[in-house]
């Protein structure tokens, strides 16, 4: 195999020049105009057995077109010495005589610019592929820095415990999913990060992030002292600071506001989600909720989507449910519901008809056993109608009168982490109370059904799961669970994170242990950690 | 009935070549095979295979010796490995897309 061409490649290009070449590229490999196109389809199969799917190459000297597998364009070049031949799906060129396919740089580069070329004109939206090619700089720094790592499947690169500087699992244990997190991982440990100002450094969450991440990965396993991050968040989220026990999952919505107002500079209006933000946390974490009010005199609809970072769902049974949502930066709409409208206790279905007329002759009665036991049973009271009450009648926006009206939220986009907290502490003006019930949830975890496209079409209807489609787009695999030990007064967080695909490890401060996924799946959990299975390019 | 047999199945091979070269046909002018090329190629990559395939490559280079192996021996090494890695998941991908494709082709 030659990378430096071959006399007769050399010969061709002194003869003709490389159009020849550029001309094949054009019309028959990578087509960028309707003409083009249509001529490749009409040529597309061998002068000689008329089929299409045998390696077709193309002579580079006539018309003439031969398949390599059944030898035809080989009999070409050896009967007119024609030697070149350009494979027409790849548009790499093969010389008969050397036997081989050759490697020619202004060849290359030719067949690149016409592959750039044919991606732009069939509206291809990602930029073709192209294998990374180390720049000067990277080569010195390669050069510079020896030592090699390789990530095999049984590696432990990437776990280290944590010193608790006092009370701070909470913060532990956030940093343990935050780590695990692909995304941010890859985004982390491939230096995205650009700081804006030089002289803040000291000052930018993401950048302790990123030393964090660089320790996690460096292959050293004594436990990590995370006080600088520690105090970075004390500066900047003033609330959580003291070294009294501090809640994990309000640790970690803060941590995501530091992260993302820290974004400043690539922060853009320009992000797809529904945070109008393209920094990485937003690109990560956030998802769009949909808000349906339904007026019940009118029936029109008034639809309002808002961002979020993570979904807080109820665990009390829905009639006493009564909890204030938590002051995080973004408020997700939690259910109040004063009534509980669906007599159904297994949850399989909202009906329309009690929905409807909003008698309250069908509503269940107060304290009604509806407690959830699993994530679905969350997520699908999550997004059910909920009657808003007579006290709280709102202004139509169809009807422009003050109605009762009921309420339905449902997920209008998916963020690629989805983080579900469960909320298993009680705060209000009367208790405090932890709730420990078992609540399931899944390994792979399917958010079809709680799709606005989805929830709302079914809803309404008697059979919810009916139409279902199943796209692998809203696929979600577990990759951390948070989890709360003891009581609200003398509690301890630990956290179960995911290595490699299904290996799972579980976090107890500076204690690393190996775990089953059964031990993870039977914990008490917390905090749910998810990511979409399969990502789609912007 | 054993040559009406034979001439049955020779002719299913002729027609199901003609399809063949209609389906390619089609593919290609619509544009939905550059489609599915670089839909194809991203699944690859992103899944790893396209990571794994190059190690087995470079082994088999270092194996040989660059001076000694041909592109075809290459192909001829990697080509059961590569099927066998494509992941199962890309296939039914990739199945689907195709056969949505054919089902808005009325005229084939
Ligand atoms: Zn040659
Ligand atoms: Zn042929
Ligand atoms: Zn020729
Ligand atoms: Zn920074
Ligand atoms: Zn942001
Ligand atoms: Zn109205």
């Amino acid at each position: 195999m030659s990378l430096s061409g071959c006399p007769h490649v050399a010969a061709f290009k002194k003869s003709k020049g490389t159009k020849p070449f550029r001309i094949i590229q054009a019309f028959f490999v990578s087509c960028s105009s309707v003409e083009n196109v249509k001529r490749k389809a009409r040529a597309g199969s061998c002068h000689v057995c008329q089929q299409c799917n045998q390696r077709l190459h193309a002579c580079l000297t006539c018309v003439f077109f031969g398949c390599y597998t059944m030898g035809h364009i080989q009999d070409h070049a050896r009967s007119t010495k024609h030697n070149l031949a350009v494979d027409m799906t790849h548009g790499t060129v093969f010389c008969v005589p050397c036997g081989d396919y050759v490697y020619d740089s202004e060849f290359e580069q030719i067949s690149q610019e016409e592959r750039l070329n044919c991606s732009k004109f069939h509206g291809s939206s990602v930029q073709g592929f192209s294998a990374w090619e180390a720049t000067g700089y990277e080569i010195e720094l390669l050069r510079r820095n020896p030592t090699r790592k390789k990530v095999s499947g049984s590696s432990t690169i990437g776990l280290r415990g944590l010193i608790n500087l006092g009370n701070t699992c909470f913060m532990n244990c956030i940093v343990q999913a935050l780590t695990h997190t692909p995304l941010l991982r890859d985004f982390f440990l491939s230096d995205k990060h650009h700081c804006e100002n030089e002289r803040s450094r000291d000052n930018c969450l993401v950048c302790e992030m990123t030393r964090v991440f660089q320790e996690f990965y460096s292959g050293i396993r004594s436990v990590h002292i995370p006080y600088r991050l520690l105090h970075l968040v004390w500066t900047h989220a003033r609330h959580l600071a003291g070294y009294e026990q501090q809640d994990a999952h309000e640790f970690f919505i803060a941590a995501l506001d530091v992260l993302h107002r820290h974004c400043k500079g690539h922060n853009g209006a320009s992000g797809n989600n529904p945070n109008h933000c393209n920094c990485i946390i937003d690109q990560i974490f956030t998802g769009g909720l949909q808000s349906d009010v339904t007026c019940q005199a009118c029936k029109g609809i008034s639809t309002t989507v808002d961002p979020f970072w993570d979904i807080s769902l109820d665990l009390g049974p829905s009639s006493s449910s009564n909890s204030a949502p938590l002051p995080v930066p973004i408020i997700v709409p939690t259910p109040l519901p004063d009534f509980s409208l669906d007599s159904n206790s297994s949850g399989s279905s909202t009906s329309s008809s009690s929905l409807h007329n909003g008698d309250s002759g069908l509503m269940s009665p107060p304290g009604f056993d509806d407690v959830p036991h699993s994530l679905d049973d969350c997520l699908r009271r999550f997004t059910r109608p909920e009657y808003l009450g007579s006290s709280a009648k709102i202004k139509c926006s169809v009807c422009q009168n003050y109605q009762e009206s009921t309420k339905q939220l449902t997920m209008k986009t998916l963020p690629l982490v989805a983080c579900f907290h469960l909320k298993r502490f009680e705060h209000s003006s009367r208790f405090r109370k932890k709730i420990s019930t078992f609540i399931s949830f899944p390994h792979e975890l399917d958010m079809t059904p709680y799709m606005s496209t989805h929830r709302r079409a079914n809803g309404l209807s008697h059979h919810p799961r009916s139409n279902r489609t199943t796209t692998s787009d809203n696929q979600y695999s577990l990759f951390a669970v948070v989890n709360h030990h003891g009581s609200l007064e003398a509690g301890h967080y630990t956290c179960y994170v995911r290595q490699h695909q299904d290996q799972w490890f579980k976090c107890d401060d500076a204690l690393i242990t190996k775990a089953s996924v059964h031990d993870v799946l039977q914990s008490e959990g917390y905090l749910l950690f998810y990511h979409k299975r399969i990502l789609e390019y912007e | 009935m054993q040559t009406t047999i034979m001439a049955d199945y020779g002719d299913r091979k002729i027609k199901d070549a003609q399809m063949r070269a209609s389906i390619n046909q089609k593919l290609v002018e619509t544009g939905e095979k550059e489609r599915l090329k670089e839909l194809l190629r991203n699944k690859l990559i992103e899944s790893g295979w396209r990571d794994e395939l190059k190690a087995h490559c470079k082994e088999v280079v270092r194996r040989k010796g660059l001076e000694h192996v041909t592109v075809d021996d290459l192909v001829a090494e990697i080509t059961p490995k590569g099927r066998e890695l494509v992941p199962d998941e890309v296939k039914r991908e990739l199945l689907h897309r195709i056969r949505a494709f054919l089902a808005q082709q009325s005229n084939i």
